[in-house]
């Protein structure tokens, strides 16, 4: 049997009992307080009793655009279309099964006042008394700023990558323009042999005339060859988006050395090649590695224009990993790119008036330039590393041994 | 043109295939005497040989230009006589005909060309 309480002792039970309730109505209220005034959505769900809301602070309400009172009790199905439910309440079920944290990085929100919003929520199991999972917290925040402001860093990539490719297309015209005489030039050969071979058939067609077989051959030739060089332009001058193909470098020179032909017949430049038979293909924009060399070889030419008794115009191809020493000596392929990276690399050296050593650094600067006014918008070589850079190659400029320049491309080889 | 038929001309052009038929054109047409080089280099040494009445000679060409081709025949007394007609591919007819002038040549003629209008050419050459 129990003692009989004493009546002094039960007022100061009860006073103590007053005490203890007091202090934990005002923990609960200092604890409803601190979530009230956190800037994410808090919320928690009894999975013990179909997941209905037992928190939902300040924050939430303002999220969802409903209210505490509005919420509590409640169930996900309650306040929400059945889709977005069911998605919150799988979410829920996978955390109190597993016993685990769940990430949804981005998560979109559409109120009753139909405002979209995007979350990152984070969804964690609680232990109920007996130590089992219990309770499903979840942690929202409002990421639609952030998100915002990716998508506009986004679209601004976008916009600056499409000026860029504008920018390319633009210094691609000028380089047609400064082509189009040398081009005119060689189609006109062409074009006056076919004149010839007709003036001769017009003479009259022999069946027994031997040089038939041959007039009428050389004015097919003649045909074809116009045709490449027209073609050639024509492709060359398209604007296109970055199109990537595998394609051979040697084969590529050859053909940039077809439309500056007339230029270097003009200047008496002589060609030397050095091509690596075996060279790995790259993966490039063809027009825009044509564009690259075009403008590489007119600069080339430009710089040894009277300048050079025998002007001398060298092209060689290599294949190699960044890394490896380059020939001349000092300096290594593609020291920015990743060691071992296979590589082929493109050069091209003249022996014409150099560039200062001062103004190496400068060259890829917009709008620098050391020709007389009207030979160059000084964009050139900018717009060159540019789309280097966009095929993640290196392009390096250097004074040679001969007085003038070398300009190297390294640009990763295709895959085998 | 009868008046001049059987004289001799010296073709200097890097474009095989143009000077091959434009040969035959001029021997059928003419009845010239025509002698093809395609390497501008030889021409001082071929000219001496052939010793033609007219010389025709393309303008751009790898190895030495036709200006400076003219010019050394200029400056070989038993070859400066020699009429000389540039034949150029150029679009800038204006600087072509400038360069030409340049080295005292005045007779310029634009491919691709009419062979009517390439024989007055010669002939009014041959006649000069």
């Amino acid at each position: 049997m129990n003692d009989p309480i004493d009546p002094a002792e039960g007022v100061a039970l009860e006073s103590r009992m007053k005490e203890v309730q007091e202090a934990f109505a005002h923990q609960k209220e200092f604890f409803r307080s601190v979530v009230d005034l956190l800037p994410v959505g808090v919320f928690c769900k009894d999975a013990e009793d179909g997941f209905r809301f037992i928190i939902w602070n300040r924050k939430n309400a303002e999220i969802t655009g409903t209210s505490e009172q509005q919420a509590i009790g409640k169930t996900d199905y309650d306040l929400f279309p059945e889709e977005v439910a069911s998605k919150y309440r799988a979410d829920d079920e996978q955390v109190m099964a597993q016993n685990t944290e769940l990430e949804i990085p981005s998560e979109d929100f559409v109120s009753e006042e139909m405002n979209r919003s995007v979350f990152h929520t984070r969804k964690a199991a609680i232990p109920g008394p007996d130590g089992k999972p219990r309770y499903l917290l979840g942690i929202s925040e409002d990421i639609t700023a952030r998100h915002l402001a990716e998508k506009r860093l986004e679209e601004a990539n976008e916009q600056l990558k499409e000026t860029q490719l504008q920018l390319i297309q633009m210094e691609k015209l000028e380089s047609v323009g400064r082509l189009a005489a040398g081009v005119a030039h060689e189609v006109k050969n062409p074009l006056a042999l076919i004149l010839m071979g007709v003036e001769y058939l017009t003479g009259g067609i022999d069946p027994d005339d031997e040089n038939l077989p041959g007039v009428i051959d050389e004015i097919r030739r003649a045909v074809h060859r116009a045709d490449k060089i027209v073609r050639g332009l024509v492709d060359f001058s398209s604007d296109r988006e970055l199109n990537l193909q595998r394609v051979s470098a040697n084969a590529e020179l050859e053909h940039t050395l077809l439309m500056v032909r007339h230029e270097l017949t003009k200047a008496s430049i002589t060609v030397e090649k050095d091509f690596d038979e075996n060279l790995p293909d790259v993966q490039v924009d063809r027009t825009k590695f044509e564009q690259v060399l075009v403008n590489l070889l007119i600069n080339a030419i430009h710089a040894m224009e009277s300048v050079s008794p025998r002007p001398v115009l060298r092209l060689r191809t290599r294949q190699g990993a960044a890394g490896d020493p380059l020939s001349d000596g000092g300096s290594r392929m593609g020291p920015a790119l990743r060691k071992g990276t296979p590589l082929v690399m493109t050069e091209i050296s003249d022996n014409g008036v150099g560039i200062p050593e001062d103004a190496l650094n400068k060259a890829f600067d917009p709008f620098y330039t050391t020709k007389p006014t009207g030979l160059g918008t000084g964009l050139g070589l900018t717009v060159v590393q540019k789309i280097i850079e966009l095929h993640e190659g290196q392009i390096e400029i250097r004074r040679n041994q001969r007085g003038g320049t070398t300009v190297t491309i390294l640009l990763k080889q295709a895959c085998p | 043109m009868s008046a001049n038929h059987g004289s001799a001309i010296l073709l200097v052009d890097d474009e095989a295939g143009f000077t091959k038929l434009l040969k035959m054109n001029l021997e059928r047409a003419g009845n010239y005497r025509v002698e093809v080089l395609n390497d501008p280099t030889q021409t001082i040494a071929v000219a001496k040989a052939f010793r033609p009445d007219v010389i025709i000679l393309d303008m751009v060409m790898p190895g030495m230009n036709g200006t400076v081709v003219s010019t050394k025949l200029l400056e070989d007394p038993d070859l400066r006589e020699i009429p000389v007609i540039f034949l150029t591919a150029s679009m800038e007819e204006g600087e072509a005909c400038a360069e030409a002038a340049s080295v005292g040549i005045r007779t310029v003629v634009t491919k691709p060309v009419e062979l009517p209008v390439l024989l007055e050419v010669i002939e009014s050459a041959l006649q000069m």
